[in-house]
C-alpha cells in the first residue's frame, strides 16, 4: 500500500526533472536563434519576421496577435452549425458562453462552460481547440523569452512573431506528434467519424452512442500546452482521453515537463543556471508538499461523507443574541455505513490510472495551471481541495507555459526588495537596482491575482448569481464558487464542476439559470488575469535591464544560494498563503470541521 | 501597427495550417492504418459481426449473471460523460449510497453473519420508532425535506397519490397555506413534507410504496399503497436503521461497488468487486446451465484471475477488470442468458 501510494507521484517528478534539465538547452537553443532551419521554414519565417522590436512593440505585437486569436475562436463557434464534421447538426453555443470559451482558450485558460462531446462538431474541436490551444501556450513562453532578453540588457527582445514559430513549429508539434502517437497506441481514438453505435451486450435493443472523434490530436497539445481543455466534457477522466495507467503517467508527466523545463531554459539563457536551479527546488518542493497534501487527505482517507464520528460533539459559540451570550451547538454522532474504504475516496475517481493517481494529478494540473482534471475535483475529500485552491492561489509553482516563472519573477523581485529593506541594503536582482517603479509594477501584476479572485467572488456570493448557482449545501457552495474564480483568474481551468454556469447550445430551452453572469464574470477575469501578469512584468524586466549592472560584491545578496531558497520559499508562503487564508477557512476548512454530512 | 496586423494574420495562417491541418492528418493516417481498432474507439463486435460495445466505455448491465459496473452518474451515456459532483459534506451523497446498501448489506458476525439485514430494517421500521421517538416517516421527511420532495417529484403515480390524500385533507393544505403565504397555489412537491407527516401519523409503521394487484381477469394494475416491507423500505430507511443500531456488525462492500466515477464511463472495476460478485453471477449461470455449481464458480473464479490486472503491474494500484471483457467472455462460454 505505501508503495502503491507514494511511487507514482514521486516517480514523476524524479522523472520530469531528469528529462527537464537536458531538454531545456535545447529550448535556450531555439529561443537564442541558433538553429539552422530547412528551407521551407525559412521562407515561412522571412514571412513573419518583422525585425528586432522594442519591449513595447513586442508587447503591442503580443496583445494585437491574441486579439485576433479571439477573434478566429469567436468566428469559428459561430460557424459551427454550417461547418461540416456536424452530423448531428449542432447548433452554436450560447453567445455568452462563446465569448466566454473564445476568450478562455486564447488566454490558455481552457475554463470549459460547455461540454466538448455533447455541444462541439468535430470541426469546432479541430478548429477552435487546436489553434488556441498551440498558440496561446506559445504566447506565454514568448513572454518570457521577452523578459529574459530585457534582463540581458538588450534594448531590442527579438521578435515576437519568430519567437511564436519557433516554439510551435520547433517545440510543441513535434513533442505532441510524439505523444500523440502513444495515446493512440494506448487507446485514443483518431478519426473523422463523430459517433460510433453499439448494441449493448446485455440487451442488444439497447443502443448506446458513444462520441469519437480526433482525441488523440488534441490530448498531447492540451497536455504539453498545460491547456487543460478536454475533447470530452469530462476531460482526462474520460476513458478515450486517457485509456490506461501509462497514458495517465504520459499524461501528467506531459503537463510537467514544459513548466520544468523552462525555469532551467531562464537560467541558462541568463547564464545563471545555478539561480535557476534554486528557483527550481523552491517550486519542487511547493509542488511536492501539494501532492502530499492531496494524496495523505484523499488517497490515505476515507470519503468522511460515509464514515462514522462515533461521539457526539459539542461547541459553545459566543453569540450576543443567544441568552447567557453563548449559544450550544451539538453535533450528533453518527454511524458509519459499511463501505471498505482502503482505496481512499473513490467517489468520482477512475479505476485504472493507480491508487494516488486522481489526487496527484489534482495537485499537478493546479500547479502548473494545466486545468486538464482525471477525477472530479468537486467530490474530493474536503480539506483535501485545499491542494488544488493553493496551488491556484500561489499560481507559480512551476505555473503555465511561462507565465508560472514570471510570476515567480515577482515574488523574487518582492522577496529581494524586503530583504534588502530588512538589512537595509539597497535591493538588487541580476546585479542592477530595484528601484520604485520595479517594484510598484511587481505588485500591480501581483495584486491582480487576488482582487480578481476576492472580489467577484464576494460578489457572487452575496447575489442570486451565486447563490443560485451552487449545488452543494453550506461551506462547500461557497468552495464551488471560490474555486471557479481562482481557476479564472489562474488561468487554470479545472472545476468544482457541480456550479451550474453551463448554457449549453443557444437553442436549449432549460439552461443554467445564472449562467450568462458567470459566463461574462468569468471571461472578464480570465482576460484581466492574463494580460496585467504580462505586460507589467515585461515593462519592469525591461527598465530594470536598461540599468547599470553593478558588479559582483560582499554586499550582494547572492541568488544561487540555500538561504535565497528560503527567502523566496517564506515571501510565497506569506504573502501568497495570507492573502487567502480567510476564504480558505471559510470554505475548506469549515467543511472538513463539519458538520458532515451538511444539512438535508 | 498594420504591419503587425499582417505579421499576426501570417502567424495565424501558418498556425491553422500547421495546427489544424498538417498535425491532425498526419496522426490520423498513423491511426487509421497502425492502429485502426484503438482509432476507432476500440469497438469490439460479437459473433454476428455487429458492434457490442467499446472496451474502454462502460455499458449498463442488470442481469444476475453479469458482473455489474460501477454505478454511473452519466447513466452510461457514451456521449455525455458526467461525474455526480457531489461533496462529501452533501446529504445526497451520503443518501444515495445507504439506500443502494440497504437490501444488500449482510451482518458480518453474530449469529446472524453471513444473513441480509433487510428484514431486520423492515422489523425495527414496523416498530416506528426512532432515536426513542414514535413516527420514522416523520422524523425523515423533517430532516430531508429534499428527499421528501425528490420521492414526491420523482413519479407521476406518486404526485398522483400525494393529489388525491390532498383532497381529503383540505385542513392541513390550508394550514400549510397559510404557514407559507409565498406559496398560495402548493403543487405536490411543495406539500411533501407535511403529507408525509400526516401519512405517518395516520399510518404507523407504514411508507407508501408501488404495489402491483393482478385482478381476476389476468390484469395486472399497479398502485401507491401504504406498505410496512419490500426495497423502497429497505433502501430509503437504512441510514436511520443503521444510525439506531450503530454497534451491529455489518459487512463492509468494496468501495467502488457504490461510488460513482469521474467520467460515469469508467470501464473497469476492483478485482475485489468482483469476488464480491462472484457469488451471485456463478449461483445464477449454475441456475441457468443446470450445471454444478462449485465447478462453475471455479471456473469463473479463473476467468477473472486470468483477466485481472493492475497499473504498472501493480506498483501503482491494485488489481482490478474490465466488465465489458468479462461479460464478453461469460456470454461467449455460456450463451445468453434468457
Amino acid at each position: 500500500m505505501f508503495l502503491n501510494t507514494w511511487l507514482l507521484p514521486f516517480a514523476l517528478l524524479a522523472v520530469t526533472t531528469i528529462i527537464a534539465f537536458p531538454l531545456s538547452r535545447y529550448l535556450a537553443w531555439v529561443m537564442d536563434g541558433k538553429y539552422r532551419a530547412p528551407r521551407l521554414f525559412r521562407w515561412c519565417e522571412a514571412r513573419l519576421d518583422s525585425g528586432p522590436q522594442n519591449w513595447k512593440e513586442y508587447t503591442a505585437s503580443l496583445l494585437i496577435f491574441c486579439t485576433l486569436l479571439f477573434a478566429l475562436g469567436f468566428a469559428i463557434l459561430v460557424a459551427q452549425p454550417w461547418m461540416p464534421l456536424n452530423p448531428d447538426g449542432k447548433w452554436m453555443l450560447a453567445p455568452s458562453t462563446i465569448f466566454h470559451s473564445a476568450i478562455s482558450f486564447m488566454t490558455n485558460t481552457n475554463l470549459q462552460h460547455y461540454s466538448g462531446d455533447q455541444h462541439l462538431s468535430n470541426f469546432s474541436q479541430i478548429f477552435f481547440l487546436l489553434p488556441n490551444m498551440f498558440l496561446s501556450a506559445a504566447v506565454g513562453f514568448c513572454a518570457l523569452t521577452a523578459i529574459v532578453r530585457a534582463f540581458r540588457g538588450e534594448k531590442l527582445v527579438g521578435n515576437f512573431f519568430v519567437d511564436m514559430w519557433r516554439v510551435v513549429v520547433y517545440m510543441f508539434v513535434p513533442a505532441s506528434f510524439i505523444i500523440g502517437v502513444i495515446f493512440l497506441q494506448q487507446g485514443s481514438p483518431m478519426t473523422l467519424e463523430s459517433f460510433a453505435h453499439v448494441s449493448t451486450l446485455e440487451s442488444p435493443s439497447v443502443q448506446q452512442t458513444i462520441v469519437v472523434g480526433p482525441v488523440a490530436a488534441v490530448e498531447p497539445i492540451k497536455m504539453l500546452g498545460t491547456n487543460g481543455g478536454g475533447f470530452y466534457g469530462m476531460n482526462s477522466a474520460h476513458p478515450f482521453e486517457n485509456p490506461t495507467g501509462l497514458s495517465n503517467f504520459l499524461n501528467t508527466m506531459a503537463m510537467m515537463l514544459f513548466p520544468f523545463m523552462l525555469v532551467l531554459m531562464y537560467g541558462r539563457m541568463l547564464g545563471r543556471l545555478r539561480h535557476a536551479v534554486v528557483v527550481f527546488s523552491v517550486m519542487l518542493l511547493l509542488m511536492a508538499g501539494t501532492m502530499v497534501w492531496s494524496i495523505y487527505y484523499d488517497t490515505l482517507k476515507p470519503n468522511p461523507g460515509f464514515t462514522g464520528d462515533p461521539v457526539a460533539r459539542t461547541y459553545e459559540i459566543p453569540s450576543a443574541s443567544a441568552p447567557g451570550g453563548k449559544r450550544i451547538v451539538t453535533l450528533p454522532a453518527v454511524a458509519g455505513l459499511p463501505l471498505d474504504q482502503h482505496l481512499g475516496n473513490l467517489e468520482g475517481k477512475e479505476m485504472r490510472f493507480g491508487t494516488s493517481a486522481g489526487a496527484t494529478y489534482a495537485a499537478v494540473t493546479v500547479d502548473v495551471t494545466c486545468g486538464a482534471v482525471n477525477s472530479e475535483h468537486d467530490s474530493l475529500n474536503p480539506i483535501a481541495a485545499i491542494s488544488p485552491m493553493v496551488g491556484m492561489w500561489l499560481n507559480c509553482v512551476f505555473g503555465g507555459k511561462g507565465v508560472g516563472m514570471i510570476n515567480m519573477l515577482l515574488y523574487i523581485i518582492i522577496g529581494i526588495f524586503v530583504a534588502g529593506m530588512m538589512v537595509g541594503r539597497t535591493p538588487e536582482y541580476l546585479g542592477r537596482k530595484i528601484g520604485a517603479r520595479e517594484v510598484k509594477l511587481a505588485l500591480i501584476a501581483l495584486l491582480v491575482h487576488p482582487i480578481m479572485i476576492l472580489g467577484p467572488t464576494g460578489l457572487f456570493a452575496a447575489t442570486d448569481w451565486g447563490l443560485k448557482a451552487v449545488s452543494n449545501p453550506g461551506p462547500h457552495g461557497f468552495s464551488q464558487m471560490v474555486y471557479q474564480f481562482s481557476s479564472a483568474s489562474a488561468n487554470n481551468g479545472s472545476a468544482f464542476d457541480g456550479l451550474g454556469v453551463t448554457y449549453g447550445l443557444a437553442n436549449n430551452p432549460s439552461p443554467a439559470p445564472e449562467a450568462i453572469p458567470w459566463d461574462i464574470a468569468s471571461g472578464l477575469v480570465m482576460l484581466f488575469s492574463r494580460f496585467l501578469p504580462i505586460v507589467a512584468p515585461i515593462a519592469m524586466a525591461a527598465y530594470l535591464g536598461a540599468k547599470k549592472s553593478a558588479p559582483f560584491g560582499l554586499g550582494t545578496l547572492r541568488d544561487d544560494t540555500g538561504t535565497f531558497g528560503f527567502l523566496l520559499l517564506g515571501t510565497i508562503l506569506i504573502i501568497g498563503a495570507l492573502l487567502f487564508l480567510p476564504v480558505a477557512a471559510l470554505g475548506p476548512l469549515a467543511e472538513h470541521l463539519g458538520p458532515i454530512p451538511f444539512g438535508g | 501597427m498594420l504591419k503587425s496586423i499582417a505579421k499576426s494574420l501570417w502567424l495565424l495562417l501558418f498556425g491553422v495550417a500547421i495546427c489544424c491541418i498538417v498535425y491532425p492528418l498526419a496522426l490520423l493516417v498513423v491511426g487509421q492504418t497502425v492502429f485502426p481498432f484503438q482509432a476507432n474507439g476500440s469497438i469490439v463486435k460479437g459473433p454476428d459481426g455487429v458492434p457490442e460495445g467499446s472496451l474502454l466505455i462502460a455499458q449498463p448491465f442488470t442481469k444476475d449473471e453479469y458482473f455489474q459496473p460501477r454505478p454511473s452518474a452519466a447513466g452510461y451515456n457514451g456521449s455525455a460523460s458526467s461525474s455526480s459532483a457531489l461533496a462529501a459534506s452533501n446529504y445526497a451523497l451520503r443518501n444515495r449510497v445507504a439506500t443502494t446498501l440497504g437490501p444488500i448489506v449482510k451482518y458480518n458476525s453474530g449469529s446472524k453473519a453471513g444473513q441480509l439485514v433487510a428484514p431486520d430494517i423492515e422489523g425495527w421500521f414496523a416498530r416506528d420508532r426512532y432515536q426513542g421517538a414514535s413516527s420514522i416517516v416523520l422524523q425523515w421527511a423533517d430532516a430531508h425535506n429534499s428527499l421528501a420532495q425528490a420521492w414526491v417529484a420523482a413519479d407521476t403515480n406518486h404526485a398522483n397519490y400525494v393529489n388525491d390524500w390532498t383532497k381529503i385533507h383540505a385542513e392541513v393544505v390550508t394550514q400549510f397555506i397559510k404557514n407559507n403565504p409565498a406559496t398560495p397555489q402548493p403543487q405536490p412537491p411543495d406539500l411533501a413534507v407535511v403529507f408525509f407527516e400526516t401519512f405517518s401519523k395516520e399510518n404507523p409503521g407504514k411508507f407508501p410504496s408501488a404495489v402491483t394487484h393482478a385482478d381476476p381477469a389476468g390484469k395486472s394494475t399497479t398502485v401507491i399503497e401504504p406498505v410496512s416491507a419490500g426495497t423502497d423500505i429497505q433502501s430509503t430507511f437504512f441510514d436511520m436503521w443503521r444510525q439506531d443500531h450503530a454497534d451491529a456488525d455489518l459487512q463492509d462492500l468494496p468501495a467502488d461497488m457504490l461510488t460513482t466515477s469521474a467520467s460515469g464511463l469508467d470501464p473497469h472495476i476492483t478485482l475485489q468487486n468482483a469476488e464480491y460478485q462472484l457469488d451471485r453471477v456463478a449461483a445464477k449461470w449454475a441456475l441457468d446451465t443446470k450445471r454444478d455449481a462449485a465447478g462453475i464458480r471455479k471456473e469463473i473464479e479463473d476467468l477473472l484471475q486470468q483477466k485481472a490486472f493492475a497499473p504498472f503491474d501493480g506498483l501503482a494500484g491494485e488489481k482490478m477488470i474490465n466488465v465489458l471483457e468479462v461479460n464478453l467472455d461469460l456470454r461467449n462460454r455460456f450463451g445468453s442468458p434468457s
